[in-house]
């Protein structure tokens, strides 16, 4: 079975139909992308993952449960952690707070807990701050920790926003165009740190737009074009396949 | 117990009680509007509920002083709860508008009902907030509110102000969070009232007007959103400049509001926005013993923008 599964998944705004009976499967452990031109659905099929739309038909189930519908809150705490194309930090909340709020899924203490601070809550607070460091340190942020998000530099704040989905210890990690704005130095770096997590037994389903950077991670490849999915399989297949280069590049007039 | 009354004149002393009072309020406020971003317009409708809840529990039941407070701010979270629970799972400027709609339906209430003594009012309220009491609570208030900021709780709050997507996204349920946040917020403005209560021994309805909210809020965005010693120091200030005004009599509101607009031009985050102060004392305290000026623990202000 696999970890996630999109089922016909569809959704529809006004006339326009963004994700259209898109059939999919992440299987665990592997590193799986959804590439596509500007457009194509890619990042409303993630948000559809994570609860932030609801499908218009079809269901997106997780670990064969159905969670198409949900809330995101929810959705976070079966274990699955997603990060932003346009990067929605905490902004003006230091760079550990972001990824101590990360962890808000795998603790309970309440306002209660909060006003009387019992020996069981500081033990729990001192985990958080112990998972929070962990986190950081896995994405190389650990001496920024007391910046605001604000101030770190934009490939820094990609790499927060993963620490930030990391500390909530998901199974399964969404990152939506994770190189984006990077420069080539900073995508080797972040090839690496991909890597490493899925070395720690995460499976990691991504968006992106840069070919070659999804070509060499990636175990499987799907291409969705104005909301259809036109491909599916190895990164070789897929880069031979005539759709897709039809939809990238455009058809050749005989 | 009553170490502190009677050590200040009684003018000053009366004063120093009021600034209790607003710090309470304008703390439960700044929770609301400062920390978790939620923009209320309504919370002298909390005071004057939780005013005349105790009141009542003072008045016709006869009881102690504590039941009073007690009742004062249940009743004001009560009805927090009721606003809050519709209004507050919409996003936008919708609980600005309901605040402010439930604001003037209270006055209304207040106004045209005999068991509250209508425009009359409610007399003969025993005086129990004396400075004693008042020091305590704001103490414990502030205490509480350090703590929630600094918690788990706390930091979903910042979370949401900052981006309640995001916040979703990372396991916050956020409509709960609101709603939790909004009962505790009105339960300290009930207790407020409830002191405001027991210390000017008369309740009339147009004393918890629009512009009471307006007031306070006032207080909250002067000392600087989301800061608590900031909104203690607005409080502070806004309560006793009116009094420092009085040689000026005719002109004392329009002082008030140039100091207010002079502010808000040179500290557009409010007095102590964006300034650790904890950060800030540790800093003081260091340079005064002579250790290490070079220190990498920056002072992060953050004003001007």
């Amino acid at each position: 079975m696999a970890l996630l599964e999109l089922n016909k998944l569809t959704i529809q705004f006004g006339g326009l139909i963004a994700v259209n009976k898109v059939d999919l499967k992440v299987e665990k452990g592997q590193i799986s992308a959804l590439i596509g031109p500007n457009g194509a659905g890619k990042s409303t099929a993630f948000n559809l993952a994570t609860g932030i739309y609801s499908p218009t038909s079809g269901k997106v189930l997780y670990k064969g449960q159905d969670i198409s519908g949900k809330a995101p809150y929810y959705i976070n705490g079966l274990g699955i952690a997603r990060t932003f194309q346009n990067i929605r930090l905490f902004k003006e909340l230091t760079v550990l707070d972001n990824v101590k709020i990360g962890c808000h899924s795998r603790s309970k203490a309440g306002i209660f807990g909060a006003i009387t601070r019992l020996s069981a809550i500081k033990k729990e607070e001192r985990e958080i701050e112990e998972k929070a460091y962990q986190a950081l340190k896995l994405m190389g942020l650990e001496k920024k920790y007391d910046e605001f998000a604000d101030n770190l530099s934009y490939g820094e704040q990609r790499c927060l926003e993963i620490a930030r989905a990391m500390a909530s210890e998901p199974e399964l990690l969404l990152l939506d165009e994770p190189a984006a704005g990077m420069n080539l130095q900073e995508k080797g770096v972040l090839v690496e740190k991909i890597n490493k997590i899925r070395e720690m037994g995460l499976t990691i389903f991504l968006v992106e737009h840069d070919m070659k950077f999804v070509m060499g991670l990636s175990d499987r490849v799907a291409v969705l074009d104005y909301g259809v999915k036109i491909a599916d399989g190895t990164p070789e297949e897929v880069q031979v396949n005539a759709d897709v280069i039809a939809a990238y590049l455009g058809k050749e007039v005989v | 117990m009553t170490l502190l009354n009677g050590l200040l004149p009684p003018y000053i002393e009366s004063i120093a009680i009021t600034v209790g009072i607003y710090i309470i309020m304008a703390l439960g406020l700044n929770l609301i509007t400062g920390v978790t971003g939620q923009l209320s317009l309504g919370h002298a409708a909390y005071m004057s509920i939780g005013a005349y809840a105790s009141a009542i529990v003072s008045l016709q039941l006869g009881m102690p002083f504590i039941f009073a407070l007690l009742a004062g701010g249940i009743a004001a979270g009560i009805f927090g709860l009721i606003i809050g629970y519709p209004t507050l799972r919409l996003t936008g400027d919708y609980l600005a508008i309901a605040t402010l709609g439930f604001g003037e339906i209270v006055k209304s209430l207040l106004f045209n009902m005999p068991i509250v003594g209508g425009a009359m009012g409610l007399a003969g309220i025993p005086y129990k907030s004396t400075l004693t009491v008042t020091f305590i609570l704001v103490v414990i208030v502030i205490w509480m509110m350090l703590r929630v900021e600094r918690s788990r709780f706390g930091r979903a709050l910042l979370a949401i102000r900052e981006d309640d997507i995001a916040a979703e996204c990372y396991g916050i349920n956020t409509s709960l969070y609101k709603v939790k946040m909004f009962v505790l917020g009105t339960f300290i403005a009930g207790i407020g009232g409830a002191l405001w209560a027991h210390k000017i021994m008369v309740l009339q309805p147009r004393d918890f007007g629009f512009m009471k909210s307006i007031e306070i809020l006032n207080m909250v965005v002067l000392g600087g959103l989301g800061s608590i010693p900031g909104t203690v120091l607005g409080a502070i200030v806004l309560t006793s400049i009116p009094e420092v005004l009085r040689f000026s009599s005719d002109y004392r509101m329009l002082l008030y509001g140039a100091l207010l607009v002079i502010m808000m031009r040179f500290r557009p985050n409010g007095l102590l926005g964006g300034v650790d102060v904890t950060k800030l004392v540790k800093k003081s305290i260091k340079s005064i013993t002579g250790s290490n000026f070079t220190n990498k623990e920056k002072k992060k202000v953050k004003g001007g923008d």
